[in-house]
């Protein structure tokens, strides 16, 4: 038996597939769980890159991730798991303290790392939740 | 239905240790989804740093505590990400992770990344409820 797969469209301005060319949807809905990209901080009303400190960074992709979630029929206290990959782990901090701000107790599972992020970004986040 | 999963022990529960918003694990859709698993004392939360065998040892034994509380176990491995400081490092990394996912070990992929406070593996596992 096959499982349901959709493409999700998310928000006008929250799409990365079309304001960053990326051959990526942004959500995909797969069974029971809905897949989200990597997100990076995007400004929801031009689609245009809006990169700045790890805490505005963070601030800006939670608010985002929020109304794509919603408008896919989901929430952020339905997210199961988050990876959230930072330029520095010296920054692990900042993004923690705006993180703790978005998510409702019990908070999802995480991991976080450090790694090398594309046009000068501080943070990228992706995530699993349940659709 | 999600369903967060308590620390099996004091140690591991990194939101009371290092401030860290996050649960252990979730349990949603029939998976089980564990937060980045890092070499810590199981009973006081200390960081456990050493080599890159000793730390994989420590997740490992943390990975199954926390596994078993939430009625899953290593066998039931799905998914792996294995992120390692150094790729020089991989056959090291084989060597020990082989002794715990001996029957149809689960899919892996390895990386390299900087992970918290200069550990030198993490593990981000996904298993079957």
């Amino acid at each position: 038996m096959s499982l349901e797969r959709t493409v999700l469209a998310p928000p006008p301005g929250l799409d990365a597939a079309v304001a960053l060319g990326q051959p990526a949807s942004t959500l995909v809905r797969g069974g029971a769980f809905l897949f989200v990209s990597g997100l990076v901080a995007v400004d929801p009303a031009t689609g245009k890159r809006a990169p700045g400190t790890t805490a505005s960074e963070t601030r800006l992709i939670l608010t985002n991730l929020g109304r794509m979630l919603e408008a896919a029929g989901s929430s952020m206290d339905k997210v199961v798991k988050v990876n959230v990959l930072l330029a520095s782990m010296l920054e692990a901090v900042p993004m923690n303290d705006v993180y703790a701000t978005f998510f409702p107790d019990p908070p999802p599972a995480r991991t976080v790392c450090a790694a090398r992020l594309p046009d000068g970004y501080r943070v990228m986040i992706e995530c699993t939740a349940l659709a | 239905m999600r369903e967060a999963i308590a620390a099996p022990t004091p140690g591991l529960d990194f939101r009371v240790h290092y401030g860290h918003h996050q649960s252990p694990a979730i349990r949603a859709g029939g998976l089980i989804f564990c937060s980045g698993m890092l070499p810590i004392d199981p009973q006081t939360g200390e960081r456990q740093h050493g080599t890159l065998t000793s730390e994989a040892h420590c997740i490992f034994r943390n990975l199954k505590l926390l596994l078993e509380a939430a009625g899953s176990s290593l066998d039931r491995l799905v998914q792996v990400h294995a992120l390692i400081y150094d790729s020089i490092e991989y056959d090291v990394l084989n060597r020990v992770y082989r002794r715990y996912v001996a029957n149809g070990p689960p899919a892996r992929t390895v990386w390299t990344a900087q992970s918290e406070a200069g550990f030198k593996i993490q593990l981000d596992v996904v298993a079957a409820a």
